[in-house]
């Protein structure tokens, strides 16, 4: 080597030997800032992203029959979820994973956001109740999106598919408006009751969510698990509803639309409550297809409400009872009373017809009842005030809801003066020539069959005004059998018993002599099981000219009404039917509440109908082979 | 063959083994439970292939080694041109030579035989200050392979070769002068590059070095999980196999780039002092022998190494801690591949050689 280089080589090498310890102190001071000054903070990274807490959603409790026949029954079900540790942030990761999924960006992106600030709990769905095809398409889907997993959660399955429908409800998950009505009541993502019973019922039946805490890797796949807190299933309980005579009540409708209602006279627990047409609450558990969102919401018919609560029918000549009564206790009538029906009468300057043009002639209180004669109630009406008729209707509990155990009931319609100014304040005057028209339960009343047939039930008990119900009690853990809750409480308020007598032989006579006794299908039933009833036929449109009547189109046919009590001699259950657009109330609503007591008294103790069964398909089952 | 151990220099041979020690507990704790789980025994097959490599170089002259250089450079370039055309891709970038299996990766050796031609031409020339055309040439000497390189593309490899530009030009007598008009030009460059050359994953690499928390699902997210592995390693460590971001899988491409996280993660500070504290020795030991080279092309050579082993570790160190961009360099010793294992023992052989001779004469 050339001697003069050395000296600057030798500067410079020393320069370079400076600098390469100077990289090392650099790189040392660097992780002395990582693992030591920050250590703290990420050892809580580390842990937060290895270790989850994975909720264990806790099975609902199962919904029986009074007999303890399962009508709500659980089963394993497989959803395509993100875990709350796991949602994703990019919005390019959630728009591709909306539409892998074919699910709304929007939507998506909006309930990934308000899960990440809700903490906590259970995961977001974005898929429930996986069949064949959809667990391959979620496993497919986690491919690419490594931070979806599949949970497992129990599911309901409601046995009776449309059998109670309306009764039972559905569940779903907690929707944004619920939670920010009640904040400290209902988790994100929690399943709680949506309609019926479960909805009403949701905090008897709900259990506790448990959690387990695991170790998992880059994949969420766990590795290894410590400790767990087990879910608490919620209780199973009984409802008064009995599956059987459900059962008879859904056929006796058929295509008929309309709601039927039978109480139990010892303690108002329902018996039966159909609403037709009726829904299948396991179509609800999924989210809503087009094909069911037509078939539901779209439909005209509107099958969402239940009209035994929700539908408010003109009662028609099942309001002449309540008239009948108000005149008894206002003293206008006696039980003795005869009105001359002449075909029509005059009141006010124009004339009110009775159903029988030819007039029925002279008739007392229980022959008016059974003949259902308009004349003689028109004229009790014109002897009283419309708010008389509203006080006995209030005092025998009429014009308030009845309180059953289910959501939005509505409330009985019972015009008074005091109605008309609220409801019609452009006309606020009540004219003399309504209540004429309140007389036989046409104009302004409305009621819902669920109050007809309390108001039935008050009239077999004489006078318990009943607070109708369908929770009988909780199942007990330890002996399978029905621990009865507290008999709801009622009011009672007692009829005068020469009253309750006349009215009482009026409604037997209907059934006997009146106007349900010309179907002889009925005249048998009522001699195996006397059961007594008021018809009714409430007008939906007026007619000028009868004979054309057939050829109405069917949305204008009046409703047919009935309601009533049986036995006759010593009460057990009462009910109220109503069909719409069938016509008259002895045709077509009779038979229905005629086959209700015959299934009651006779057929139930001879050949019982079977529990449902259900006919959901297992998530778990091998494809079934097409059927038909 | 006794005699020709001792031709190893003990002090740079202890420092080697430690490492590879370090190196090796590292890949088995890496690969666990992992595909790779032999890893660390394919690794171990290569060190010793890999010293075997030393030992034969440190016993050959380097006189005799600088002499091939040039033919060594043209063959260099041949392979360089030649992966690009029959070379294997692989996840976007023609990097590898397949043969039997292995995939081999020129650009590796390449980065040595430029600094061992480069040190040859300019240690040929006697003069204790570098004129423009040496200069020029020098940059052209190094610029022509770092563009084939980066054709395949590889930034990270390309940039490797850089020590060679700017460490021996400095020892041959470069007026700082030029190393400010060498920084301006570079940064020039690297405008340009940013606007015409530069592959938007290269674009994106930078942006997400600029702030890792912009993207912690994509490429930050491998920064950001090796940082909390180091981070959660605390002072001694989560204890060898057990640290939780290496054996859940969290850490990504954990046997190569991030090896070094696992160390740090397991072994802690302590452990991360003790690699550190080696590589500084490694590096000193590199330069002593720089110091006593018989000749100024060996010095050069010498001194050059030094500056590839320091951006090595400078680069993959500090990438994994997140102080600079993610570049996919590979820290000696601790990642695995077979090119680099081969091409880092290749140039220690040499350096072991010239340390021989300095002491035998």
């Amino acid at each position: 080597m050339d001697p003069r280089q050395r000296p600057l080589l030798h500067r410079r090498l020393g320069v370079f030997k400076g600098l390469a310890w100077s990289l090392v102190a650099l790189l040392v001071l660097i992780y002395a800032w990582l693992q030591i000054v920050r250590h703290g903070e990420f050892k809580q990274l580390a842990m937060q992203q290895a270790v989850k807490i994975r909720p264990i959603a806790a099975p609902r409790g199962l919904v029986l029959d009074r007999n303890g026949y399962r009508l709500v029954d659980n089963r394993r079900a497989l959803h395509l979820v993100i875990q709350r540790e796991d949602l994703p942030t990019r919005p390019e990761v959630v728009q591709s994973l909306a539409q892998a999924l074919e699910l709304d960006p929007a939507g998506l992106a909006r309930k990934i956001q308000s899960y990440r600030l809700a903490g906590k709990g259970r995961p977001l769905v974005l898929k429930e109740n996986l069949d064949d095809a959809g667990i391959a398409q979620a496993e497919r889907v986690r491919a690419r999106f490594p931070f979806l997993s599949v949970d497992v959660a129990p599911r309901r399955v409601y046995l009776g598919d449309e059998l109670a429908g309306h009764v039972l409800g559905y569940v779903g998950e907690v929707d944004e408006p619920m939670m920010k009505a009640n904040p400290d009541v209902f988790r994100l993502g929690e399943t709680i009751g949506k309609e019926g019973f479960e909805a009403s019922g949701n905090d008897k039946l709900k259990g506790v969510d448990g959690q387990r805490r695991i170790l998992v890797d880059q994949l969420g796949t766990e590795v290894a698990h410590f400790g767990q807190t087990d879910a608490v299933a919620g209780r199973s309980l009984y409802l008064t509803l009995d599956a059987g005579l459900q059962k008879v009540m859904q056929d006796a409708y058929g295509e008929e639309a309309g709601a039927a209602v039978v109480l139990d006279l010892r303690d108002g627990g329902i018996l039966a409550m159909y609403s037709s047409p009726s829904y299948d609450p396991n179509l609800f558990l999924n989210r809503l297809s087009q094909e069911m969102v037509d078939r539901y919401l779209n439909n005209p018919t509107r099958p969402m409400i239940n009209r035994a609560i929700q539908g408010i029918y003109a009662p028609g000549s099942t309001f002449k009872l309540l008239v009948a009564l108000a005149g008894l206790e206002k003293g206008v009538i006696t039980p003795q009373t005869v009105i001359y029906c002449a075909g029509k009468k005059n009141f006010y300057g124009r004339d009110f017809r009775c159903d029988k043009p030819t007039g029925h002639g002279g008739l007392n209180l229980v022959q008016a009842i059974a003949q259902s004669c308009d004349v003689y109630f028109y004229e009790v009406a014109s002897r009283l005030d419309v708010d008389d008729i509203y006080a006995t209707a209030e005092k025998y509990g009429l014009t308030e809801r009845t309180g059953i155990d289910l959501p939005r009931e509505k409330r009985t319609r019972i015009p008074s003066r005091a109605w008309k100014r609220k409801a019609v304040p452009k006309d606020p005057k009540w004219y003399a020539g309504e209540t004429i028209s309140v007389g036989i339960g046409q104009g302004a009343v409305g009621v819902t069959p669920i109050g007809l047939a309390r108001f039935y039930a008050t009239l077999a008990t004489r006078g318990k005004v009943l607070t109708p119900h369908l929770f009988y009690g909780f199942r007990s853990d330890q002996s399978n059998t029905l621990e009865p809750a507290s008999v709801a409480p009622f009011k009672d308020t007692p009829l005068d018993l020469r009253n309750w007598a006349v009215l009482d032989e009026g409604l037997y006579e209907v059934v006997q002599s009146g106007t349900a006794a010309a179907n002889p299908f009925i005249r048998e039933i009522a001699r195996e099981a006397p059961f007594v009833g008021k018809t009714g036929t409430a007008q939906v449109a007026t007619f000028v000219d009868k004979s054309h009547y057939a050829r109405q189109a069917k949305h204008l046919k009046d409703h047919a009404l009935f309601a009533g009590y049986a036995p006759h001699d010593k009460p057990q259950i009462a009910f109220a039917v109503v069909v719409e657009n069938a016509g008259f109330g002895s045709t077509a609503a009779a038979p229905i509440a005629a086959k209700l007591v015959k299934y009651w008294f006779v057929d139930r103790m001879k050949t019982p109908i079977p529990p449902p069964r259900g006919r959901m398909v297992d998530p778990f089952a091998p494809p079934a082979e097409a059927a038909e | 063959m006794k005699d020709r151990v001792r031709a190893l220099d003990s002090r740079l041979l202890g420092v080697i083994l430690a490492l590879m020690a370090l190196g090796t507990l590292t890949l088995y704790s890496a690969g666990r439970n992992t595909p790779q789980a032999t890893i660390w025994l394919k690794q171990t097959v290569w060190n010793l292939m890999g010293l075997a490599l030393m030992l034969l170089l440190a016993n050959t002259n380097p006189r005799r080694v600088l002499r091939y250089s040039f033919p060594a450079y043209l063959l260099g370039l041949a392979a360089l041109v030649a992966v690009l055309v029959v070379g294997k891709k692989i996840g976007g970038a023609t990097r590898w030579f397949v043969v039997a299996g292995q995939t081999f990766q020129p650009s590796e050796l390449m980065k040595w035989v430029t600094l061992l031609y480069v040190s040859q031409r300019l240690g040929s020339r006697p003069a204790d200050s570098i004129g423009r055309l040496e200069l020029l040439g020098a940059v052209g000497l190094v610029a022509f392979p770092m563009l084939l390189v980066q054709r395949q593309p590889d930034l990270g490899m390309a940039l490797s070769f850089l020590p060679i530009l700017l460490i021996i030009p400095l020892m041959k007598g470069l007026r700082m002068r030029w190393v400010v008009a060498l920084i301006l030009l570079v940064s020039l460059g690297g405008f340009g590059a940013w606007k015409f050359a530069l592959k938007p994953y290269q674009k994106q690499r930078v942006m997400i070095f600029l702030d890792p928390s912009s993207d912690l699902q994509g490429k930050g997210y491998q920064v950001n999980q090796s940082r909390i592995a180091i981070g959660a390693g605390g002072l001694i460590g989560k204890g060898f196999t057990s640290g939780s971001q290496t054996q859940l899988n969290f850490l990504p491409v954990k046997t190569t780039d991030f090896a070094f996280s696992v160390w740090a993660e397991e072994r802690g500070f302590l452990g991360v002092l003790l690699a550190l504290g080696l590589f500084g020795l490694l590096l000193s030991r590199i330069l002593d022998a720089a110091k006593a080279a018989h000749t100024t092309a060996e010095a050069y050579f010498c001194a050059g190494a030094s500056g590839i082993f320091a951006l090595h570790l400078l680069v993959n160190v500090g990438m994994v801690a997140g102080a600079l961009p993610n570049k996919g360099m590979v820290l000696p010793f601790f990642s695995a591949g077979g090119s680099s294992t081969l091409s880092f023992f290749l140039a220690l052989g040499l350096i072991m050689g010239i340390l021989y001779r300095s002491k035998v004469k």
